[in-house]
């Protein structure tokens, strides 16, 4: 195999942005009938090579080769014609449209100046058939689920023609069942020549699927090598480049009283499926209790059930004694419910207040931001200016656009807001999503002085890290129910295969 | 194996109650159907039974889950009911005055057909993502260039040839903004129809002044399809109707094929559904909706030109009056599809040609205007979504970004 | 609506326009004073190309029509009958200008909650339709309460006419552009219903054969401060326009109400995040709205209409001026006096009664100002032409120094 050349080169590609250089002269190849896996942190510069390779993106240096002769790529539909197809990671699937008008879109079959729709959905069932992925042609793209969804992504590269298929990030979304089945296409995409790219940030799998393993880092490339011989550890330094455990000092939990109390909730998500399935925990005064899992197993529902932004179809949710399963978002704040939410930009913030503003977000109607219905900016801006000073906002004045700062002074912004209300709960979903370092250690340092000031605190991250290193206990979440707890100091290993629903039968 | 018959005979009984809920629609109708000409029952037990039914059926409807429906059905029932109880008072002269129902098709069909024009029009804007409220304006621009191609060339055809380029060129500036501007499509929309009544009336006065438009020959008017002119019901309901209401009927079966049957209509719809993964696969967003749109511009220019020079046969300022918002309330009435476009401009026009003719009955003629809400009456309920909500294409409204 | 109303997902798939967000930053974006001015600038120019396409001169015509609006009784050398007849122009331009001002604030209200109120006539239908009803009823009371009377009556109507709209998009999420339109049409016809002949409040003073309503009592004209009130002079209605503009900036700047408003206005999201109910701001804000261009029509009615006609109800336009008025004027309280002064000026300034003949037909100036308003509404919404062609004025001034520099020393 080794000896075939390659189906395409990548020779030096480098794509500045301002301010940042996403790739920085990356060499890549990619033989027949392998699957060359692209391993790296979110940010390092993965997305932005395969946009390049898509047509998306020109670089400003280096050139692309395919079977040999260089192309320029000016468009996605220029990276069709050479053979190049894309699963992006946000399907590009037209979901009121049937699977099969979804994957012969503009290069119809037809009869006349119509539509062949039976030849269509003739040409995806056989296609279907060879490469292993079972989908009815004539169902809606609404209907069907997520990893069907994914298998059509898949067949509209196939249908163009892609010998070179691009898989971003294709496991995110998916559940372990349907990984497995996507690893199974994959396989047979390979075993009949075509050459796959998977792009991903989880070793275990790029371990699993991969023949051979290249590793960026902050827009390098640091090293491609065979599966053979790479083991978790040496590709996560590759990764990360240090051995980077965040280990934040904190004295060991002195629970007191349970503020917060969860029995037997059921939350539905928009298409009114359930999303959690009777999840019940307590969380007490002075520890952090984590919430660990997968992206989409029901974190977001719980979240927003617990804070007033969504109905709980049942079960129970008590704050510091007082019932509020079914209150607004304002009757929750009220009961003591601190929340930093998961988009600080979409949800934190309104970009367009001022940081004084944003403040009194909560309390704007009440003394002493207001009185008798008349706000009273003067006291806004003093408050905030204490506020700002006291949690070292940087990059702007209480007087300031939100949208100045930086996303970690953003969240400092959110965070002194929360804070300063004293709630008895703090619920944090992906606080340091997006942040550089010291800010990230901003964030847990505050977090761990909330917990020992008494504070009951919720943390729900995908960062395994952050979970690891914060919380006091640890829940796993998986398909909306807990299938696992852990102690402080648990395994990582274990958690990971909690995570993926590996340890059910001895769920908590 | 239970749970799985059960679930089966849910989804059975569900369908039986989409039949009853229609059924009780149809009887809300037929309840007051009854008190008209020809059977002009003068008793009130047949419409009653029926609209007891038409409930009932509703009711039973509503209980399996069935709730547009079934709320639709309880609606015209009660409706149905009301309104025969009106027309058992009105007297059965002036029913017969008001409801001569061959005329009635045909007054309807000159009254829908503007609007068809400009929903068919609006429809391939819409459905390609761009909001249209610059209807009223394009139409507007077809009426004025209408008359004055066919003064000029002095025949019809060059009329709406003139007519189609210049609506065609009003909606080209209109997509340039909307679409390579990113400008808001609804501020955009109002700044045509501002536009469209400013150069017309300009133009109007400029080149005919206070004597108003020429009278036209029988070259320049659209002509009438005389099929028929014997006395019997179709002859005259559809006998003498004019060329360009015949078109609109091809214009409505070329259109649903087009949009739902053609390589080139799914793509269209795909650009208004998710525009960028219709650019992933190599679809020009731009060239497709830049496309549409002065179609839907040259579409109602071409109602516009009906109005002008195959309808009233003159201009007068401001003269579509309104038209253009109704074929915009009946394409989202009709829920972005032809044929339910065509329905509600049927029903629209229907309620024009009743309001026209009660409009001549003594005491009745002030309730004929109050009759010109109903389309947009019915719209409201319609966007409220009490009998079936209207949901646009989905990136209906979104200027589209290249990556 | 229940307390559940805000806790509604938001619509999936999708909605008829671009999102509330969108929208208002779209309308705030950046450019200060330079965008609405050179927007204006840029219409008018095009404007005086179609003067000049047919045959006058553009000069001379916006030089009458400037005078037409009676602008020109601020510059002190207009003396003698000149000055006079420039009070009595600016008197009518003044009571334009209330009336724009007024409905103005209704469509700028609603955009600062991120909505797009295109019903503003509507509103100020039903405002003029019930004041005039209120005015003209009630025989014998007293003056000053009857004014008040009427003027509140219009608003709450007006309010809750706007408020059908906002209650829809609250509950049930209906794009308020589609309903505001719709209400503007049985607007439109239930007020040609009620004064038609035979129709509910038609006036039968002349044997009823005039499609109008009663007259006004005589007791609820509003005071005509400047002016002969015999001929339109300017009445105290024109403070209410200006007390008007205080409570909006009030209203959004300095309340609580004000506060929950802008925060859905910029960003719904984060403000359901911050526990303040969405929906009940689309309500109340849309609500506002309609009292303010309700107030709009009583205040036309009690300062000089007196009555209403169906064919002033059919040819009103005041409602989508407005959008004009509020779009120019970038939704502030400042930048809508402004351009109301501006619109009140130009359809002042090119009506029959006032645009000088000689100089250019007022017949075709009435039209000419549709185009501008046209023009304004297009190139508002498209500031990133207008900016764009603002930058390359800089951009053509740095070549030509950098060219000078340059050409120095190779030289």
């Amino acid at each position: 195999m080794a000896s075939a050349p390659p189906v395409l080169e990548l020779c030096g590609i480098t794509k500045r942005f301002p301010g940042v250089v996403a790739n920085d002269r990356v060499d890549f190849d990619l033989l027949p009938g392998e699957v060359h896996a692209l391993l790296g942190e979110n940010g390092a510069g993965k997305s932005t090579l395969m946009n390049v390779l898509y047509g998306l993106y020109h670089p400003d240096e280096g050139e692309i080769r395919v079977k040999g002769t260089r192309i320029r790529l000016g468009s996605p539909k220029e990276a069709i014609e050479h053979g190049i197809g894309m699963v992006h990671q946000h399907f590009m699937l037209i979901p009121v449209m049937t699977v099969a008008e979804n994957v012969v879109l503009a290069s119809e079959p037809t009869s006349g100046p119509f539509l062949d729709y039976g030849e269509a959905a003739r040409r995806v069932e056989e296609l279907s058939h060879r490469f292993g992925l079972a989908v009815d042609p004539r169902a809606r793209v609404e209907s069907i689920s997520v990893g069907q969804q994914q298998r059509v992504e898949i067949l509209k590269a196939l249908y163009r023609g892609a010998d070179i298929l691009i898989l971003d990030e294709p496991t995110a979304v998916l559940t372990p069942q349907e990984a497995e089945e996507l690893f199974a296409v994959v396989r047979s995409l390979t075993e009949q020549g075509k050459s796959v790219i998977f792009i991903s940030h989880k070793l275990h799998e790029v371990l699993e699927i991969a023949d051979r393993i290249s590793v960026l880092r902050r827009g390098k490339l640091v090293e491609t090598r065979p599966r053979e011989g790479a083991t978790e550890a040496g590709l996560a330094r590759a990764m990360v480049g240090r051995e980077v455990l965040l280990r934040v000092d904190k004295r060991p939990a002195t629970p007191g009283e349970p503020l917060l109390v969860v029995e037997d909730l059921v939350v539905e998500d928009e298409r009114g499926l359930e999303a959690v399935r009777g999840v019940s925990f307590e969380v007490r005064a002075g520890e952090i209790v984590g919430i660990a899992g997968v992206d989409g197993n029901g974190q977001t529902e719980l979240i927003d059930a617990l804070t007033g932004l969504r109905h709980a179809s049942s079960g129970r949710v008590v704050v510091d004694g007082r019932d509020v399963t079914d209150a607004t978002a304002k009757q929750a704040l009220d009961a003591g419910v601190g929340h930093i939410p998961e988009d600080r930009q979409r949800r934190g913030l309104v970009l367009q207040f001022t940081l004084a503003e944003n403040i009194a977000l909560h309390d704007y109607d009440k003394a002493p931001a207001a009185r008798f219905g008349w706000l009273r900016p003067r006291v806004l801006v003093e408050r905030a200016r204490g506020l700002l000073q006291q949690f070292d906002v940087r990059g702007g004045g209480a007087q300031s656009a939100a949208s100045a700062l930086s996303g970690g002074n953003q969240q400092k912004v959110v965070l002194a807001r929360e804070i300063e209300r004293d709630p008895k709960v703090l619920i944090a979903g992906q606080p340091t999503r997006g942040l550089d370092v010291g800010a990230i250690e901003f964030v847990h340092r505050r977090l761990v002085e909330q917990r020992d000031e008494g504070r009951a605190i919720l943390l729900v991250s995908l960062e395994l890290e952050e979970i690891l290193s914060l919380s006091d206990r640890i829940f796993v979440i998986y398909e909306g129910r807990f299938v696992a707890e852990f102690g402080p100091g648990a395994d990582e290993h274990e958690l990971g295969l909690a995570m993926t629903g590996g340890r059910q039968e001895t769920a908590a | 194996m239970t749970a799985l018959a059960r679930s089966e005979q849910a989804v059975l009984s569900r369908v039986d109650a989409t039949w009853a809920g229609a059924a009780g629609v149809f009887l809300g109708v037929l309840a007051f159907w009854l008190t008209l000409p020809p059977l002009k029952t003068t008793q009130l037990a047949w419409p009653a039974v029926c609209a007891a039914l038409a409930i009932a059926a509703g009711a039973w409807a509503l209980r399996n889950e069935r709730t547009r429906l079934g709320w639709g059905a309880i609606v015209s029932g009660a409706l149905g009911f009301g309104l025969a109880v009106l027309a058992t008072q009105a007297g059965r002269t002036n029913l017969d005055n008001a409801v001569v129902w061959s005329a009635l098709i045909a007054s309807m069909l000159v009254y829908a057909t503007p609007l068809t024009y400009a929903a068919i029009g609006g429809l391939f804007s819409e459905r390609s993502g761009v909001v249209n409220i610059g209807l009223e304006g394009m139409m507007l621009i077809g009426a004025f260039f209408g008359i004055w191609g066919a003064d000029r060339t002095g025949s019809w055809v060059g009329g709406l040839l003139i007519a189609i380029g210049a609506g065609g060129l009003m909606a080209l500036v209109y997509a340039f903004f909307a679409i390579h501007l990113r400008a808001d499509q609804i501020v955009g929309g109002t700044a045509v129809n501002f536009l469209a009544l400013g150069i017309t009336g300009y133009l109007f006065i400029d080149v005919y002044g206070s004597n108003g438009t020429p009278n036209l020959s029988d070259a320049q008017s659209i002509p009438d399809i005389a099929i028929s002119r014997s006395g019997n019901f179709f002859a005259q309901a559809f006998g003498d109707l004019n060329l360009l209401i015949w078109v609109s009927f091809g214009l409505l079966i070329a259109a649903y094929l087009f949009v739902f049957r053609t390589p080139w209509g799914l793509r269209l719809r795909s650009v208004g559904e998710h525009p960028r993964a219709a650019d992933t696969v190599g679809i020009s967003v731009f060239k497709t909706r830049y496309a549409a749109v002065t179609f839907s511009g040259m579409l109602s220019a071409m109602g516009g030109a009906y109005l002008s020079i195959g309808f009233v046969h003159s201009f007068n300022q401001n003269m579509t009056e309104g038209r253009g918002f109704i074929a915009l309330a009946a394409l989202i009435f009709g829920k972005w599809r032809p044929a339910g476009a065509f329905g509600a401009a049927l029903l629209f026009g229907f309620s024009s040609a009743l309001a026209q003719r009660l409009g001549t009955i003594p005491n009745w003629s002030t309730y004929a205007v109050l009759f010109q809400t109903l389309p947009y009456v019915l719209t409201l309920i319609a966007v409220a979504g009490v009998i079936g909500r209207s949901i646009p294409p989905a990136a209906d409204g979104q200027p589209y970004q290249k990556q | 609506m229940t307390e559940t109303g805000n806790e509604q997902p938001q619509r999936e798939g999708g909605d008829y326009a671009p999102s509330v967000a969108e929208r208002l930053a779209f309308y705030q974006r950046a450019g200060g004073v330079v965008t609405p001015v050179l927007t204006a600038v840029i219409a008018f120019l095009i404007g005086g190309v179609v003067v000049l396409a047919s045959g006058s001169n553009p000069l001379s015509t916006y030089k009458a029509i400037f005078n037409g609006t009676g602008l020109n009784w601020l510059f002190p050398w207009v003396t003698g009958f000149d000055r006079q007849l420039a009070a009595i122009n600016l008197q009518q331009t003044l009571l334009l200008t209330t009336g724009l001002i007024l409905t103005g604030l209704a469509v700028a209200f609603a955009f600062r909650c991120g909505m797009f109120n295109i019903g503003g006539e509507g509103q100020y239908i039903v405002g003029s339709i019930m004041s005039v009803w209120v005015a003209s009823a009630f025989v014998g009371m007293n003056g000053p309460l009857h004014i008040v009377l009427a003027i509140v009556v219009a608003a709450v109507a007006g309010g809750l006419w706007a408020g059908i709209a906002g209650f829809l998009k609250a509950t049930v999420g209906a794009h308020e552009v589609i309903s505001t339109i719709m209400l503007n049409w049985i607007a439109y016809w239930i007020g040609s219903w009620v004064f038609a002949l035979g129709g509910p409040l038609q006036s039968h003073a002349n044997g009823g054969s005039v499609p109008v309503s009663h007259d006004i009592q005589p007791n609820t004209h509003l005071h005509v401060f400047w002016g002969d009130p015999l001929l339109q002079g300017l009445h105290v209605g024109f403070f209410i326009a200006l007390a008007a503009l205080v409570t909006y900036w009030i209203t959004l700047n300095r309340t609580t109400l004000g506060f929950s408003v802008r925060a859905v206005g910029f960003n719904p999201e984060a403000a359901r995040y911050g526990g303040i109910r969405v929906a009940r701001n689309y309500f109340v804000a849309m609500a506002i709205s309609g009292v303010f261009a309700g107030v709009a029509g009583a205040v036309d009615i009690l300062g000089w209409e007196f009555r209403l006609n169906v064919n002033d109800i059919q040819a009103s336009q005041l409602g989508f001026i407005a959008i004009a008025v509020a779009l120019l004027g970038r939704n502030t309280a400042v930048g809508v006096f402004f351009s109301a002064i501006l619109f009140a000026g130009l359809l002042n300034g090119t009506s029959t009664r006032h645009l000088d003949p000689s100089v250019f037909r007022p017949d075709l100036a009435g039209n000419l100002t549709s185009i501008i308003q046209g023009l304004v509404v297009l190139f508002v919404g498209a500031d990133v032409l207008v900016l764009w062609l603002w930058n390359q004025r800089k951009k053509v001034r740095v070549r030509r120094a950098s060219a000078a520099a340059g050409a120095a020393p190779s030289a």
